[in-house]
């Protein structure tokens, strides 16, 4: 984390020393006020002329402080501020390196708080320890020396009044840290209840749930209350608290101050310095305890931010430059794979060789290992026993630049990012001309809908694709991954909420138009996947059988179970 | 520089000396009828009379010793000065007990406070869920969900912050401020309007610098928002990013708001960084008017050195009071339009829930008569839809997408009212019952699988938590979900992680096909909820089924026609109304619409 602030350091440095002015120049005007109580109004010839001088000298001092508060402020500010820059960047881009199961085991919630919150917090820390700290630090030391070499009596009274208020801001601290974690837990559950009865209204009033979701709901809300209110009663004790003691000390300093001026110690402008030295004392030191909230609050950000910069992507670039291409054949030999974390083997010792410009169909049972199958081609994930090949050469060792441009995959659950629908396709191939993205559009079976839009390929997709339908938003991802210009293409069970006809006319036109790829179709229907060359059934991990329709018909009971399934043509089975 | 700065009795705790400030640029939201909104906000307020009234009281008591306490140190000092006006001990003594109950006030006042705003914000958050729960599903269609999240949540919270902070500020404030004016005044009128004038100076300040301020804010704001919308986008459909290799855009894009954020942030900061020392230069300032005048008056004899002590604490508590309500009104302006937006939620219609109770025992004959139906006027979506099931008859709705299947579940469900016709259950009009009757006869899966982030446990008892452990096995066993969850970390008591994630569609269809078993339903509604799963799977699941709802109705919506082949009878529809109906073979040999759906499906295929 130190590192991002080797940049801006001296700007952070230039920044305090600001700092120190400006509180130097507030503690010299008690000084000033003294001499202009004790030597102008008190003095035995009261001397007006001294008034106005030191009167005037005091707003030139004061006005110096002023600009030094200001730049002091713009200095921090500029450094503070890029210093999170840097740190938001980083953090963002690590993010974007990531493999999937380190975006899975952060959870996406979190990341988007690290990246955003967690930033804010680090850069406010930086900037309250080198404004607030150094402030407070100056109050505290230049302040008690100020008021000691006043009258060394009021020593007393500074022994008496910090331990207190130090213990009373290491009591606070040390209870709000923990409470203030626990309010943020209560915080996210009371927004997760009502962000699921928001978006789940139907299921809860199809199963006529109101109360009891109105039960659950405030009872989060109770929970919620109850620790804001134990932070708020603890912070409110710290105030009171506080003033008391500043109070009392005041009046010490009055009384003991009251004994030096009658014993011709001190003069009362002097003591009237004191009181306003010995409130500058305290004060800072109440600014301490607001200071360490930020600390507390910005050292556990800071924690969180360093999982995410520390870990290295699990996933990295090989070291072979320009494989050819070779039109895109996929080996797996002898794969196995579980997820990390797991312990349920998903995938037990495939093999399987999809030749260049073939199409294999792939089907099974929920679970059986589909989806995991074909996103260890990209490397999404990578398999921890035997190799996948792309033409010829293990994956591991492509760039993985080069490995992903030459796939094109359409997930299962269509992503769309907010933009316009164009924007969208566009993904696939930035920089395509408006022919291409139609000729994908029109394959993809989404031209048609996509000019009947009201702004045509340039209407706006709604947040997360709200305004199409699933199939439309299928459509959509397709197209993008037909713009590609790849040399293969995976759809993972990526039509499944299109109609009969619509699926049949898409995947027609994929035959006319891309036959050339080696394509992966993962489905769960017959129809589509017998006009594969080759289907690949998947069962518990296993392949149980591998070869066209007919022969799958003959030799494959799994196969014709799905089969029977679909038809229904064998009755039920026993 | 501070002279005996006597903090503000209820002044809320913030970051140091710049902390407040920060609040103060943040953008300012007007309400439209801010008289209204603000009448029914102090109406939650005249539920807690008790709270009020108790922190109206301390306020005042408080107000009166920290106005009064100075006047005592101005005394001890006189009398240090000359000792001929008396003792200094009792003036000590009276100060320190003014100061005492200074203090216990202030505590109390900062106690009544939060259990004031706590009950508030916990009744009107209380009453909105009340109220969201219990709207029509129209409403929550046709509605933002981020902005019905963010009224929950922010508006409330601002409303609670008022409450706590800056109610008893305001009023203090403003006591304060007359109170020192008023003490002021009894001693010197002259150096009363002297000070006054650099108070002036800070009004005028902080007027012209607000509205600086609020510009860069409202743009750092945007800019910010933005910024996480980025990131929300680009690590939720982390997929894509990585399969696209979009990273290096991504980081390009986010770097370019990232760095325009920063540039506005540092204006922002510095603008309303400045506000700290040039008040502080305006308070210091006043200082000096007050010595060079004090000084003036007290060598002329009008006033007593004392009392230049007492006057400058007083100019002190008197700008104070002026900042704070100039930046209160900020925040009251802020929550009075989030509370504009609570009651607008709250003002709105509740669902139709009225009816009598639901025929018993039901059979489950369902009959539309002649229903018309349009989500936007003008654009109909059912057109005289007349349908007939008979009870215990597996029914099948196919078409293509809008052609209205799901409407007809959301106005049996009476998720949405019908314009004319009838819809009868067992003969009886569904709206002569009550929606909760209604809903617990009908078992439903819809469409979107949703989940709750709860134990797999409560999600499958969702219907009622009286359902035993062995019928909710037999129910995982029937719909083929007992695998998958024993192969979960904790079996069925399991956590859901935000609301499901992750479990893959077809797991997620799997379990809310149980929930819906686990509900007894009459009858029971399949919203395309086996799209995601294999056939074989929803072949075991169908038999299941038939055992399940014998005797009962069941009402499927399918693509995939292997799902529907067996129905009693299948209702093919377009555009909202029924084109064919009959069973699998008798509309195969009309060689009509259902014909030609079912050759695509097999298209190429030999029978």
């Amino acid at each position: 984390m130190l590192k991002f602030l080797k940049k801006y350091w001296w700007i952070g440095l230039i920044g305090s020393m600001f700092m120190v002015g400006e509180v130097l120049i507030d503690l010299i005007q008690p000084r000033m006020m003294a001499r202009i109580v004790d030597e102008g109004i008190l003095a035995p010839v009261p001397d007006e002329a001294l008034v106005w001088r030191v009167g005037l000298k005091m707003i030139l001092v004061v006005m110096l402080g002023g600009c030094c508060g200001i730049l002091s402020g713009v200095f921090v500010n500029i450094c503070a501020q890029h210093f999170g820059n840097d740190l938001r960047k980083a953090c963002f881009e690590r993010i974007m390196n990531f493999s999937f199961e380190q975006t899975d085991d952060f959870t996406t919630g979190s990341l988007i708080t690290r990246t955003t919150s967690d930033v804010t917090q680090v850069q406010n820390m930086l900037s309250q320890l080198i404004r607030g700290a150094v402030r407070c630090m100056m109050f505290f030391i230049a302040g008690s020396t100020f008021l000691i070499t006043l009258n060394v009596a009021f020593t007393k009274v500074l022994m008496f009044t910090l331990p207190i208020i130090l213990l009373e801001i290491a009591f606070v601290v040390w209870k709000s840290g923990p409470l203030f974690t626990l309010l943020q837990r209560r915080l996210d559950r009371v927004n997760s209840v009502i962000g699921e009865n928001v978006a789940g209204e139907r299921v809860v009033k199809a199963f006529v749930q109101e109360k009891s979701e109105t039960e659950k709901f405030q009872k989060a809300n109770s929970d919620l209350v109850d620790t804001q209110f134990r932070v708020l009663i603890l912070l409110s004790w710290m105030r009171p608290i506080m003033n008391i003691v500043l109070n009392v000390a005041t009046v010490a300093v009055i009384y003991i101050g009251g004994q030096q001026v009658r014993a011709r110690g001190m003069d009362i402008g002097q003591l009237m310095a004191a009181i306003t030295y010995l409130s500058q004392i305290l004060n800072g030191m109440m600014m301490l305890a607001m200071i360490f909230q930020t600390i507390t609050r910005g050292i556990a950000s800071a924690k969180r931010l360093k999982e995410v910069l520390s870990s290295r992507p699990v996933i990295r670039d090989g070291d072979r430059e320009d494989v050819p291409l070779k039109g895109g054949s996929i080996e797996l030999r002898n794969v196995s794979f579980t997820y990390p974390g797991h312990h349920h083997e998903v995938l037990k010792h495939i093999n399987l060789r999809v030749e260049a410009g073939q199409t294999l169909a792939v089907i099974g049972a929920t679970g059986s290992g589909k989806s995991t199958l074909v996103s260890l081609i990209p490397r999404f994930y990578d398999a921890p026993e035997g190799s996948v090949l792309v033409d010829g050469e293990d994956v591991k060792r492509y760039k993985l630049d080069d490995l992903r441009s030459r796939i094109a995959f359409v997930l299962q659950k269509s992503e769309l990012f907010s933009g316009t629908i164009k924007q969208n396709i566009l993904i696939g191939k930035p920089g395509a001309g408006d022919d291409e993205i139609q000729k994908a559009a029109s394959c993809a079976q989404a031209d048609e809908f996509i000019r009947l839009q009201q702004n045509g390929y340039d209407t706006p997709v709604a947040e997360a694709g709200m305004s199409l339908s699933g199939g439309q938003k299928q459509r959509v991802a397709i197209s993008r991954a037909l713009l590609r210009d790849a040399e293969i293409l995976i759809l993972d069970d990526s039509t499944s909420a299109l109609d009969l006809g619509t699926e049949d006319r898409l995947f027609k036109a994929l035959d006319a138009n891309y036959g050339h790829l080696t394509r992966i179709i993962i489905a769960q229907r017959i129809a589509t996947v017998m006009r594969a060359d080759r289907i690949a059934v998947l069962d518990r991990g296993r392949i149980v059988g591998l070869g066209s329709h007919g022969e799958l018909m003959a030799s494959c009971p799994v196969y014709r179970e799905i089969y029977d399934s679909q038809l229904r043509k064998g009755g039920r089975r026993a | 520089m501070s002279q005996g700065r006597y903090t503000s009795p209820s002044a809320p705790p913030s970051l140091g000396r710049r902390g407040p400030m920060a609040r103060m640029g943040m953008p300012v939201q007007k309400a439209k009828d801010s008289k209204k909104t603000l009448r029914r906000l102090t109406g939650y307020l005249r539920r807690e009379i008790r709270y009020v009234l108790f922190l109206c009281a301390a306020v005042v008591v408080g107000v009166a010793a920290g106005v009064m306490a100075p006047r005592f140190q101005a005394e001890a000092i006189n009398r240090i000065n000359d000792p001929t006006l008396g003792k200094l001990v009792p003036v000590l003594v009276m100060m320190l007990a003014f100061y005492l109950v200074y203090g216990a006030v202030t505590l109390s006042q900062g106690y009544i406070s939060a259990r004031l705003s706590q009950r508030v914000v916990k009744r009107l958050r209380g009453d909105l869920f009340k109220k969201i729960v219990n709207l029509p599903i129209s409403y929550i269609d046709s509605h933002s969900h981020g902005d019905i999240m963010s009224r929950m949540t922010n508006d409330a919270e601002n409303i609670s912050m008022i409450v706590s902070s800056s109610l008893s500020s305001l009023f203090s404030g403003v006591l304060t401020l007359l109170g020192t004016i008023a003490m002021m005044l009894s001693y010197s009128p002259l150096l009363t309007l002297l000070s006054c004038s650099t108070v002036l100076l800070t009004i005028l300040f902080t007027a012209l610098i607000t509205k600086y301020m609020r510009k860069y804010f409202v743009k750092r704001q945007k800019l910010l928002g933005k910024l996480n919308g980025t990131v929300e986008e680009t690590v939720t459909n982390a997929r894509t990013v990585t399969a696209y290799n979009r990273q290096k855009a991504e980081v390009e894009g986010f770097s370019k708001t990232a760095d325009e954020l920063t540039k506005t942030g540092i204006i922002a900061e510095i603008i309303g960084g400045s506000m700290g020392p040039v008040m502080n230069m305006l308070s210091n300032i006043s200082f000096v008017v007050v010595a060079v005048f004090g000084a003036r008056f007290a060598l002329s004899g009008d006033i007593s050195v004392g009392v230049i002590s007492a006057f400058i604490i007083y100019a002190k508590q008197f700008s104070r009071p002026i900042n704070e309500i100039a930046q209160l009104y900020g925040q009251i302006q802020t929550a009075i339009a989030g509370g504009e937006r609570i009651f607008e939620i709250l003002d709105e219609k509740e669902e139709d829930k009225s009816g009598g109770k639901a025929p018993r025992p039901l059979h489950g004959t369902i009959e539309f008569k002649n229903v018309n139906f349009s989500y936007v006027p003008g654009r109909q979506v059912i057109k005289n839809f007349s349908l007939k099931i008979s009870s215990g008859k597996k029914i099948a709705l196919v078409g293509s997408t809008g052609s209205g299947k799901t409407t007809i579940i959301n106005l049996l469900m009476r998720f949405y009212p019908i314009d004319s016709g009838e819809i009868l259950l067992d003969g009886k009009s569904i709206y002569d019952i009550s929606t909760d009757e209604l809903r617990n006869e009908i078992g439903i899966v819809l469409q979107d699988t949703v989940l709750f982030s709860d134990t797999v446990r409560n999600n499958l008892c969702y219907a009622s938590r009286d359902i035993d452990e062995k019928e909710m096995q037999k129910a995982a066993a029937l719909s083929r979900c007992d695998d998958m969850i024993a192969n979960l970390q904790d079996g069925y008591d399991t956590c859901l992680e935000s609301s499901g994630a992750n479990l893959s569609q077809g797991q997620r269809q799997l379990m809310t096909i149980c929930r819906a078993f686990l509900s007894h339903p009459s009858i029971l509604i399949l919203d395309e909820a086996t799209s995601s799963v294999d056939t074989r799977t929803e072949m075991d699941i169908q038999d299941a089924m038939a055992e399940l709802m014998k005797q009962r109705t069941s009402l499927i919506i399918a693509h995939r026609l292997s799902t529907i082949q067996d129905a009693d009878e299948i209702i093919v529809m377009d555009q909202g109304a029924i084109v064919e109906s009959g069973s699998h073979e008798e509309l195969l040999k009309k060689q009509g619409r259902y014909h030609k759906l079912y050759m695509t499906q097999f298209a190429g295929q030999e029978t």
